[in-house]
């Protein structure tokens, strides 16, 4: 097991983890955009740089790499606060804040790093999506691959293909959970779901009418799982009234 | 609305006959598709995506990446100006309003009769002979806006 030194304080962590978990572990702060535990990480969004020394290199000398996908090793020394990677972060910001000027999440984080207002031109048609590519890579996780980026450059978007309902979409709304800024618009209700543009039908519990899952996700989830598909169209009320009537027909044996 | 024409997939099943059904071979089979049809149609990107086992979306990727594959259908002649540093200094601009003006279409449009193709290129590697205009393969260097006509009709070949 690795011990690590951040800023200055010794941790020791797991051997496979990164340099983020160590910094965790170590109750530093980094912030993080393009982040989520239990997917691959990705090193996109910049935002959690920190300057790394390895064992056995001089003293002064330091480079800067993404802590979220950055293996850690024994007798690495890490800084999450120097000068240049402050300012550094606030270069991200303030280019996410261009992109993004009226996302409220960019804006807290850049009035975090001092940037009120965007230093660049902020974008005539904002747009709350940073490109942090969460969406498509839950999408991707979860077996289903329904959206992808499109188009590269200052034209790149995150789109369903051919920027029609997508044929894949099992209507889940991991993507738009996902979404650090909210961007993915849904609309959901007991009867219907509708996200990317594609109507899903929602499957109901028969015994309390509500409507827990979409006909797709349960589809999807069942055939993945080996569970029988009637599991996913129960809801959580169902479940606990069937569990207390299990527990009441139980005798207690002395 | 009209309805939009099923392409002939028996040029694609040829062509996918020819590769792996493997997610490596997909870039290799869209430059195939996008030769054969001049563009790369939904319904035979649909059919490649269910070849090769890939997402749709996937495919949709790299078809909307690469600036050489197009989702539209192209026209028989390709006119390029190039608009690199040198090119725009000599003049491109004039090249591309004298082209809007004899096909009626603009940079990145086809004609109604899918004849020609605009297209804008940022350096076509031939500055010594700026600015250049490229129909088809023919490459016309120190072109000039009065002499569009003449390339066009010359078209790209060879001979002229």
């Amino acid at each position: 097991m690795p011990t690590l030194k951040i800023n200055g304080r010794r941790v020791t962590v797991d051997a496979d983890a990164t340099i983020l978990d160590a910094v965790r572990a170590a109750g530093v702060e980094v912030p993080t955009l393009c982040h989520f535990d239990g997917l691959e990480p990705w090193g996109g969004c910049r935002l959690c740089v920190v300057d790394m020394s390895q064992a056995g290199w001089e003293d002064d000398w330091f480079k800067v790499v993404t802590a979220c996908n950055h293996p850690v090793d024994e007798g690495m020394t890490v800084v999450t606060d120097s000068e240049r990677i402050i300012e550094t972060r606030r270069v991200v910001l303030d280019l996410l804040l261009a992109r993004c000027p009226e996302a409220p999440l960019i804006q807290e984080l850049a009035r975090d790093y001092g940037i009120e207002e965007t230093s660049y031109t902020p974008n005539p048609e904002p747009d709350d999506c940073i490109l942090c590519g969460l969406c498509t890579r839950v999408c991707d996780h979860i077996g289903v691959s329904a959206i992808s980026s499109a188009d590269r450059g200052w034209g790149r978007e995150i789109a369903p293909p051919f920027h029609k309902p997508p044929p894949d979409c099992i209507g889940c709304l991991a993507c738009a959970e996902i979404c650090p800024t909210d961007c993915i618009p849904y609309e959901t209700s007991n009867i219907r779901r509708t996200i990317w543009g594609k109507e899903f039908e929602m499957l109901r519990d028969p015994k309390t009418g509500e409507a827990v899952i979409t006909k797709e996700q349960a589809e999807h989830f069942a055939e993945r799982s080996g569970v029988p598909i009637t599991y996913f169209e129960t809801s959580d009320t169902s479940k606990r009234r069937q569990m207390a009537s299990t527990f009441q027909k139980l005798q207690v044996v002395k | 609305m009209a309805e939009i024409p099923r392409s002939d997939l028996s040029v694609a099943e040829e062509i996918l006959g020819g590769y792996p059904a493997e997610e490596p071979a997909l870039i290799q089979i869209l430059q195939d598709v996008h030769r054969a049809y001049n563009y790369l149609p939904c319904d035979v990107l649909e059919r490649v995506a269910e070849a090769l086992d890939v997402p749709l979306a996937k495919v949709f990727s790299v078809s909307t990446f690469y600036k050489s594959f197009s989702l539209e259908p192209q026209g028989d002649t390709i006119v390029k100006v190039c608009t690199g540093t040198a090119c725009h200094i000599r003049g491109a601009g004039l090249l591309v309003e004298e082209l809007e003006r004899q096909l009626g279409v603009g940079p990145g449009e086809t004609t109604e009769d899918l004849s020609f193709t605009i297209k804008t290129v940022n350096c076509v590697g031939a500055c010594a002979m700026a600015p250049v205009m490229i129909v088809a393969d023919k490459y016309w260097g120190s072109a000039k806006p009065t002499r569009v006509k003449k390339y066009l009709a010359k078209g790209g070949d060879d001979e002229n």
